[in-house]
């Protein structure tokens, strides 16, 4: 298997090149997902269970040992709107965790990179305009690259292996590169270049719990405030965003010694910055909500960390609209598998999603490959 | 633990790292901050702050020389030229030694003409060999007489710029004569002979400058043979007068001419458009008062440059101008785009915001173009001097 895995990776990658999103244009961007590749897989309905996701500190507690992950996404998406199609491509690392227990006290402690919102986008649009009563054409690009991203310290702690507690301390940071450009038809004409950086912290605390009723069933909590975030642009204080508090649910249920069924909701009050984007000229922000629902199928009982099947779908709104009054959502399936080596000391995981998103007359659906690597030396 | 395939995976995943991220912007929704917007300004110098200053390159030390044909209103040109003593001796085997002249020839350079006109001459007449640069064209005109006449050196009609030569020898010699009193020094005097009015620029420095080239044949009686000898002479000074020196009007705009004048206009340049705007187009406009004058086929090279410290006629420019050609018989509005000199004004908080209007370097003192443009204190608004600026106002970058 070893000699293969290489091989059946050179066939899976070129599938899963992947792109970035329209819909990241507005507000803070596109949201990350804090979710590992695992539970990309299953819709991210194991998110709130999966110790290797950042999305309920509880999850802590199902790590055994000291484990380090790491996460490659490609994205590779067809977006449509009025002006025209085009075919997009981008790579990012969204999600990198250290987590461990710590001997002797039946907790466990962990400190996770996850991607909050990305914006990295380049748009360009090319105009008529009337100079000197001549017509000229210009070509007009706005671009920004970078994003935030959540920087967690959490810890949990297992009582009569029913009950898991976990708390996490946030750290939102990051900074987006802004770049305007005109470039005019006529080459009498000087292109014009802006630039700007905008840069962005805040923190937040997330409480989680996880309640496990028998061996077959568990029901999990989180809920989360990211306070405000503060907004410089090229160092200088320019705004403050109230940031979300969000509530999740989640239900796992071992329906048989093969198949493990899990679903989650998560709603973020993001309405509460609305007026702030507003403010300062966007569009507006929207309460959102995330559903999800998956399972994992066991191939081998004697080897259950060998290609497991795992199969989700997800439905989730999007918190920042490009026009008023209507909501983008997105829509999503995915499927993936990963196996574990060297004694379950390195694994693998390997997802494939295939998204749809809209909002009115812009839409874009492409493929969402995600590869995770796990090291438990 | 073989970590072969994780570094195989990492190397097949990073190598797929290509972003492609240009989506069709559609305005409003797509574009955060908007469009941004062109703006328009026109600025004027300084009512009164701008000047000619005349000066700059003198007809002796200029790249070319001017012979015309024809011209009216004294702006005729004759090119005079002055070469170096010629020994009447060399020295062989430690002998002063005399010599039979056998030829002499003359080139001349031809820098621009009218390639359109055929039949065009260039006519050399002797010339009393006291010129410099105090001779006027009435102490050398009485000397462009059939008398004095050379040589007349064709201009060949395929001949667009290059050298043209003539050789003359036997009785034509005698045309060439120095007297002792001259002390070996030529004078000649160029004037140009064609059917029609026009000129030629003829080049006065360098390889191609005129040469003045004598064949001698020397007698060596203790040897009994005859040694041939060459000496080329290149001129020691050469200018070029016309019959009446132009006056300036000092509420006009001078470029060019003889000598050369260049024109400083100053402008007031706003805090706002320094501070706050990026400028996208910067076009110089000037009017001017007659048609520019010059040859058909010979465009002027006009440029403008940035003043670095404002010291009036003095004053130091940057190195790299903005430049326009113009072409003989232009009427309208002279543009030159200046952009690239504007943003050195927006590039300092205090620097002068002052242009100065020139001609080519090799075209100072060197152009039958010598073109004259409306100041500020032209009664009528439109004609006067002017900068019209295009600029984008700062994006306004959305927080986000």
């Amino acid at each position: 298997m070893q000699r293969l895995l290489p091989s059946l990776l050179c066939l899976l990658v070129p599938s899963i090149l992947l792109g970035q999103s329209q819909f990241g244009v507005r507000g803070l961007g596109y949201p990350g997902r804090e979710v590992s590749t695992r539970a990309l897989a299953s819709g991210g309905a194991f998110a709130l269970f999966d110790p290797e996701s950042s999305v309920n500190p509880a999850s802590l507690g199902g790590v055994k040992n000291l484990t380090a992950v790491f996460t490659i996404q490609h994205n590779s998406t067809t977006q449509e709107n009025p002006e025209g199609t085009a075919s997009l491509k981008d790579t990012r690392f969204p999600q990198v965790m250290v987590v461990g227990p710590v001997r002797q006290t039946g907790a466990n402690m962990g400190v996770s990179y996850s991607n909050y919102f990305s914006r990295d986008f380049s748009v360009a649009t090319v105009n008529n305009v009337d100079i000197r009563g001549v017509p000229v054409v210009t070509t007009d690009s706005f671009s920004s690259q970078g994003g935030l991203s959540d920087l967690r310290l959490a810890a949990s702690f297992t009582r009569h292996n029913r009950w898991v507690f976990g708390g996490g301390f946030h750290v939102l940071t990051g900074s987006n590169r802004l770049q305007s450009r005109l470039v005019f038809g006529d080459s009498t004409y000087s292109s014009s270049r802006q630039r700007s950086e905008v840069s962005y912290a805040g923190i937040g605390l997330s409480l989680g719990l996880i309640r496990q009723f028998g061996p077959q069933f568990a029901l999990g909590l989180m809920a989360r405030s990211d306070g405000h975030l503060n907004v410089d642009r090229d160092s200088l204080r320019v705004s403050q965003i109230d940031l979300p508090y969000s509530f999740a649910l989640g239900l796992h249920w071992v329906a048989s010694r093969k198949l493990d069924v899990a679903s989650h909701a998560i709603y973020r009050t993001w309405s509460a910055a609305n007026s702030d984007v507003l403010a300062q000229g966007g569009v507006g922000a929207e309460n959102t909500l995330e559903l999800a629902a998956g399972a994992e199928l066991t191939t081998s009982i004697k080897s259950p960390y060998l290609w497991p099947l795992r199969l989700g779908g997800r439905y989730a709104q999007l918190p920042f609209p490009l026009t008023p009054g209507i909501q983008p959502h997105e829509v999503g399936v995915s499927g993936g598998s990963g196996m574990r080596f060297a004694q379950q000391r390195g694994g693998v995981d390997l997802t494939l999603e295939y998204v749809w998103r809209s909002e009115g007359a812009y839409s874009e659906h492409g493929l969402v490959g995600t590869i995770g690597i796990s090291v438990r030396p | 633990m073989n970590f072969r395939p994780l570094a195989a995976a990492l190397l097949i995943g990073l190598s797929g790292c290509q972003d492609e991220f240009t989506s069709p912007g559609g305005c409003p929704a797509l574009c955060p901050g908007g469009v941004p917007q062109v703006f328009e300004e026109v600025l004027t110098p300084i009512t009164g702050s701008d000047s000619s200053f005349r000066g700059y390159v003198q007809p002796n030390t200029a790249a070319a020389l001017l012979v015309s044909n024809g011209l009216t209103d004294g702006q005729e040109q004759v090119a005079i030229l002055l070469f170096p003593p010629r020994s009447d001796s060399v020295l062989v085997r430690d002998t002063l030694r005399s010599y039979v002249i056998d030829s002499v020839a003359f080139s001349l350079g031809v820098l621009a003409r009218d390639t359109n006109l055929t039949g065009v001459e260039l006519d050399l007449y002797r010339l009393p060999a006291g010129i410099d640069t105090t001779t006027t064209f009435s102490s050398v005109d009485t000397s462009f007489s059939p008398q004095n006449l050379v040589v007349g050196i064709p201009v060949p009609d395929s001949l667009n710029s290059g050298i043209v030569r003539a050789v003359l020898q036997g009785p034509d010699l005698a045309k060439l004569v120095i007297p002792p009193a001259d002390t070996g020094v030529l004078a000649l005097g160029v004037r140009l002979n064609a059917p029609v009015v026009t000129g030629v620029r003829l080049l006065a420095t360098g390889a191609s400058a005129p040469t003045f080239l004598t064949y001698a044949t020397l007698d060596v009686p203790d040897t009994g043979t005859a040694k041939l000898r060459s000496f080329p002479l290149t001129t020691s000074f050469s200018s070029f007068v016309p019959p009446i020196q132009q006056a300036d009007d000092s509420t006009l705009l001078n470029v060019g001419g003889e000598p050369s004048a260049r024109a400083l206009m100053r402008f007031d340049f706003p805090a706002r458009l320094r501070d706050s705007v990026s400028i996208v187009r910067a076009t110089l406009e000037l009017t001017p008062v007659v048609p520019i004058e010059g040859l058909p086929t010979d465009p002027l090279h006009l440029q403008a440059r940035a003043v670095v410290a404002d010291l009036g006629a003095k004053s130091p420019v940057n190195a790299t101008p903005a430049a326009d050609t113009i072409e003989a018989g232009t009427t309208g509005t002279t543009a030159i785009e200046v952009i690239r000199l504007v943003q050195l004004w927006t590039a300092t908080t205090s620097g002068p915001t002052a242009l100065v209007l020139s001609v080519a370097p090799e075209q100072e003192s060197a152009s039958f173009s010598r073109p004259v443009f409306y100041s500020t204190r032209a009664a009528d608004p439109a004609v006067r001097p002017r900068l019209r600026l295009n600029y984008t106002l700062k994006f306004p970058f959305e927080n986000p």
